[in-house]
């Protein structure tokens, strides 16, 4: 551990804190300076049955008789502190919602990285070793898989398995066949960038000549594939996780309302047809949370993995492109 | 094994062949253009397309399977789909287009003043850029139109906003990139500035990777605005943008067309611009 890592680890450290205190600021600023008064339309529809004194509570509590920058740095304090406000749909604690409904999103995001990674590895090896003809159209399942949208993979799937061939129920979202084919859904989308990562590498790979070497000594080409191949290839997918980790975020609203799952996805959706502005708020600041944290320890460990990575203090800044 | 050498052989033989008739793109590439033209010209005159109307139909022969009279089959009101589909096209394609507008205007001008201005500027909008990548995407989009408004042009606007970033990020790689080349360096000693490298070298120079990028980015943006409208965060019906005939199709569980239509139109629009965008960076 040199000095030079040390302080490589606490820059990129400061700087993830001050990206996710910014997109706490940004998306506050989205929600509640953009037309809309979003929260006091929300406390004055009396479908909630709020009573003044309930309202003046609330608009003590957020600071809303005061300017924007007063409620933003009130909101950003209690964020700090770990403190997410209410929801003002159901009163109920914003920590209490989403901790209620993580589980089942961490179940059905993790369940879709890991089919994800089966997909791309299988796409890659079939991209590899398969004759000719066989390859190029494995080759093209990719960009197939990312022209489809994940609201038509889900349904396909629902007629499919659930309607014709009864492999699950709809009316049982948590049961393990239908968590198995919601995160199929959400997989698909997110295998497409890791194969194309995986066959670029595998492309590279078996061109060295450590590979012929292997070749020549009579190791199989699934040995081969296996034993060197693959972890030099993963290599670069690692920098992929922020690509994965949004695309799981954001693609499990859809799979969680099409397969009527409780989920991070369906409070993102209540929240916004209530217009239910801290539960909005929380989970977005959340997610960056999230994924800023992901980023961070990947970057921390690309240098540990792989000795040729340079340190590099703005790594962050090349890495998401085209 | 011999049968695979044969078909290398065979297979060298098609490039060379290719090679000669280096005029012509591949086939994928131009039945894509053709995808695309059509999807175009249902945009600007639909009536062309269909005699039905996308707003009224015939109850009486409501969630009909498809047919020579109705290619797509009619929903739960009697209306055409496929009338329903060729007119909501307009809305899909304009608020794609209209994202991309966004993203690749703003993008473009935060890279260019980032990668040629340097030092403090660079500092802060990189720092801009690096928030708006730390939200997911899709969720940026979300929030940014439930505070606009479900109307679609709220959901281009704000698919555009969460493709800031990319075009950001690209430009100001590409500024760094021709910033430093000799034929830049040059330029100033003879005794032009600034404005003159911008326009004259960088510009031009970074213009066909942003193109590359723009196409694709449209790929994208009809699927983000599709989920949107998906999810009813749209303009509402009797709307009928794609993503909201499918929502609206999927009701109907007797009547699977409605929502395959709609789907496959969709796929078959994003497939070919996708591969128009991997046809031009290939080109480049």
């Amino acid at each position: 551990m040199t000095s030079d890592y040390k302080r490589f680890a606490l820059t990129r450290a400061g700087q993830a804190i001050v990206v996710v205190l910014l997109a706490y600021v940004l998306t506050f600023l989205v929600i509640s300076v953009l037309p809309g008064d979003a929260i006091t339309n929300t406390l004055r529809d009396p479908q909630h049955g709020l009573s003044e004194e309930d309202i003046q509570r609330i608009v003590a509590f957020y600071g809303l008789d005061q300017p924007v920058i007063v409620q933003l740095l009130l909101s950003l304090g209690r964020f700090l502190t770990g403190e997410l406000g209410f929801s003002l749909q159901s009163n109920l604690p914003v920590s209490q919602i989403v901790g209620d409904a993580l589980p089942s999103t961490l179940t059905l995001a993790t369940s879709a990285l890991l089919i994800a990674i089966v997909f791309a590895v299988v796409i890659a090896y079939g991209a590899q070793y398969l004759p000719g003809r066989w390859a190029a159209i494995v080759r093209s399942i990719p960009s197939f898989f990312l022209s489809v949208p994940n609201f038509v993979i889900g349904l396909v799937l629902i007629e499919l398995f659930a309607f014709r061939l009864h492999s699950f129920t709809t009316t049982d979202p948590n049961s393990a066949a239908a968590t198995l084919f919601a995160a199929i859904t959400l997989a698909i989308p997110v295998s497409a960038p890791l194969a194309e990562v995986l066959i670029a590498g595998l492309d590279h790979e078996s061109r060295q000549e450590y590979a012929l070497v292997a070749r020549s000594r009579g190791l199989t080409e699934a040995k081969l594939f296996a034993k060197h191949l693959v972890k030099p290839s993963a290599l670069p997918s690692v920098a992929m996780v922020a690509l994965i980790v949004g695309e799981l975020l954001g693609g499990s609203v859809i799979t969680e309302t099409i397969f009527g799952r409780d989920g991070i996805g369906t409070v993102v959706q209540k929240a916004v047809t209530g217009e239910d502005q801290p539960v909005l708020q929380a989970v977005v600041s959340l997610s960056a949370v999230v994924f800023v944290a992901v980023n961070l320890v990947a970057d921390l460990a690309s240098p540990l993995l792989d000795p040729r990575v340079k340190l590099r203090e703005s790594k962050l800044r090349e890495k998401v492109g085209p | 094994m011999t049968a695979t050498l044969g078909y290398t052989q065979l297979r060298n033989v098609g490039t060379a062949s290719r090679k000669l008739t280096s005029g012509l793109p591949p086939v994928t590439v131009i039945l894509s253009f053709a995808v695309v033209l059509l999807v175009i010209l249902w945009s600007l005159v639909p009536s062309l397309f269909t005699s039905f109307s996308p707003v009224t139909g015939d109850t009486a022969s409501k969630l009909a399977a498809p047919s020579a009279a109705h290619w797509f089959g009619t929903d739960y009101l009697g209306r055409d789909q496929y009338a329903r589909v060729v007119y909501g096209t307009a809305s899909s394609v304009t608020s794609a287009l209209v994202a991309v507008l966004i993203g690749l205007v703003v993008g473009s001008i935060i890279g260019l003043a980032s990668g040629f201005r340097g030092g403090w500027l660079d500092s802060v909008l990189g720092r801009f850029v690096d928030v708006l990548l730390a939200i997911p995407g899709f969720l940026l989009a979300v929030v940014i139109v439930s505070s606009l408004g479900f109307q679609t042009i709220n959901a281009a606007i704000a698919t555009g906003v969460s493709a800031v970033a990319v075009f950001a990020r690209l430009m100001r790689a590409e500024v760094m990139r021709v910033r430093s080349a000799t034929y830049v360096e040059a330029s100033y000693l003879q005794g032009g500035n600034r404005l003159h490298a911008l326009l004259g070298h960088i510009l031009p120079n970074a213009y066909r990777s942003v193109l590359v990028l723009a196409v694709l980015q449209f790929g994208t943006s009809i699927l983000v605005i599709a989920s949107l409208a998906f999810l009813g965060y749209g303009d509402p019906p009797p709307a009928s943008d794609w993503g909201l005939l499918v929502a609206s199709g999927k009701t109907y569980v007797t009547a699977p067309w409605l929502v395959y239509a709609p789907a496959l139109v969709i796929v078959g629009t994003v497939l070919s611009v996708n591969r128009i965008s991997r046809w031009l960076r290939k080109a480049k």
